[in-house]
């Protein structure tokens, strides 16, 4: 129950975050799905040996960062939460390729290069969505996905998972208790009753979604998600939306570590 | 107003597994009448709602909201006029802030964004949780939600209230201050509950269902007070109306003076 909580906890904290008020959440959402959309193609589109390239980046979450006011220690554990899996994926990279390339004088294989770079990119990424997420909210979010004419179907999805993800633990919470408090002295639940509890919980996932639909067509639900009129989208937005872009064009194409680098080492004259 | 006028005529509906949940129901409410509805379980009452709501349409029969006919193609207008709100707040809120889901409902009958907010603002007003429109709703307590759940029935402004068990799960401060809140809604209102006490309170008239039919229908201090009915009925006096749990004597505690203290 103690690891359902704290999931609940942290699902809150995000929601807390999307409701302060700084220059970044007073934003037009869809001014922030842009540029994250941006930044996640420019980040992902970089050459896979190219380390390098990646670094400039960084600067994007910072900035926000700093802009939004987010705070960096629980955000950036959030980050590394999600880097276990990408090591899943890319631990075998070095023992595929192990080709040699010589990197300032250190001969390193190329599949500890790739690595690197996928583990980079995948904190980048993450960054980029958990600081939309915490800057927008799920509710800014979907209009801004219905504006970029994403179907209400998948809309409406998304934010009613959102919602009822926190009723749906609790669901599964109290299932585990009931069966812990009658099955002691196991640990975890037996294989022979994951059938059932899955089943039941299903059951009661549909029963839940009846009378929430239910809840939704008395007061005039027609399958259309309406959020309000929202916020027009002014000069400000589109400067931000702008800037960004911009950067993330020229740093994809620039590389901009090298230039630094030359000029430091005088190779530019 | 004629609108505020709810009649049911002969209802009958029988689940898919042919469990005939109800059996001929008939009544009619007034405008500003306050009807308690109650049975034991599975007497018929939730699915009586949700059959008055147009969830669940009749096999036989009619329900008429004003002089219209519930039907599919009526529905829409239908529940602009009528609100229920249900037993799981839960169920009911399901957007992420209170004020989102308070507004859901006027934002779908298209209003202007203006008009909404001047709807859900009343409606928090009204149910005294003005302080908590920018919480999310699991975050709120039990009292809590259930006066979002209420007003975001209420933001719809309608004529006739239908309520299932508005007291369950609440301490009994939170459902003293319910009670206190529905007793100030001149709206026509239908209250199902066990609580036989909030029902002695609210409601002036009772309509008691027992396997889908209406075993009684009248004057609440009449079939309240009735051991007979109650008894026959699955259900028991409201404890107001039970003998003093220190003596046993007829009248309540402080009415009287016990023997031995």
């Amino acid at each position: 129950m103690s690891n359902i909580s704290e999931a609940l906890y942290n699902m809150r904290f995000m929601d807390d975050l999307a409701r302060r008020n700084t220059l970044v959440h007073r934003l037009h959402p869809l001014a922030k799905l842009a540029s994250t959309l941006a930044f996640l193609a420019a980040v992902v589109s970089v050459e896979r040996y190219e380390i390098s390239g990646l670094l400039p980046f960084f600067f994007y979450p910072v900035i926000v960062f700093a802009l939004a006011e987010l705070p960096i220690k629980p955000m950036v554990k959030r980050i590394l939460m999600v880097e276990p899996f990408i090591i899943g994926i890319g631990i075998l990279n070095p023992l595929f390729d192990q080709h040699i390339v010589m990197l300032g004088g250190v001969a390193v294989s190329r599949g500890w290069i790739t690595f690197l770079s996928i583990f980079i990119k995948c904190g980048l990424t993450v960054a980029a969505a958990l600081i939309l997420l915490a800057t927008t909210g799920m509710d800014r979010l979907a209009s801004a996905l219905r504006m970029l004419g994403i179907p209400k179907l998948f809309v409406l999805q998304l934010t009613l998972t959102y919602r009822y993800i926190s009723v749906l633990l609790e669901e599964v919470g109290r299932i585990l208790n009931a069966y812990a408090l009658r099955a002691p002295g196991q640990k975890g639940i037996h294989w022979k009753s994951w059938g059932s509890l899955a089943g039941q919980l299903i059951l009661r996932t549909f029963e839940r979604a009846q009378s929430v639909y239910g809840a939704m067509c008395l007061r005039g639900f027609d399958g259309e998600y309406r959020t309000g009129d929202g916020q027009r989208f002014c000069t400000t937005d589109l400067a931000y939306m702008a800037v960004w872009v911009m950067f993330f064009i020229i740093v994809r194409f620039v590389d901009i570590p090298g230039l630094l680098g030359l000029v430091v080492t005088g190779g530019i004259k | 107003m004629s609108h505020h006028k709810l009649e049911v005529r002969e209802l009958h509906f029988a689940y898919p597994d042919r469990h005939k949940a109800v059996n001929g129901i008939s009544f009619s409410a007034r405008h500003g009448e306050s009807i308690g509805i109650i049975g034991a379980n599975g007497a018929g009452k939730s699915t009586l709602l949700l059959l008055l709501m147009g969830i669940l349409l009749p096999q036989k029969g009619m329900i008429l909201v004003g002089d219209v006919e519930v039907t599919k193609k009526t529905l829409p207008m239908i529940r602009e006029r009528m609100g229920m709100v249900f037993q799981n707040p839960d169920d009911q809120l399901f957007m992420t802030t209170v004020y989102e889901d308070v507004a859901f409902g006027p934002r779908n009958y298209k209003l202007s964004e203006k008009e909404v907010e001047a709807r859900v603002m009343t409606a928090l007003d009204h149910v005294g949780i003005t302080h908590l429109k920018d919480r999310a709703p699991f975050r709120l307590s039990g009292g809590e939600k259930r006066a979002a759940a209420i007003a975001a029935v209420l933001s719809m402004q309608p004529d006739i209230l239908i309520m299932d068990e508005p007291s369950a799960g609440l301490d009994p401060k939170s459902r003293r201050r319910m009670m206190g809140l529905l007793q100030s809604f001149e709206h026509t209102k239908l209250i199902t509950s066990h609580d036989l006490d909030m029902i002695y309170d609210l409601c002036e008239r009772t309509i008691v269902v027992k396997g889908g039919e209406i075993a009684a229908d009248g004057p609440t201090v009449e079939i309240l007070a009735d051991e007979a009915l109650m008894d026959a009925c699955g259900l028991e006096l409201p404890f107001a109306l039970q003998n003093c749990p220190v003596c046993g004597s007829k009248a309540m505690p402080q009415q009287h003076q016990h023997s031995k203290k």
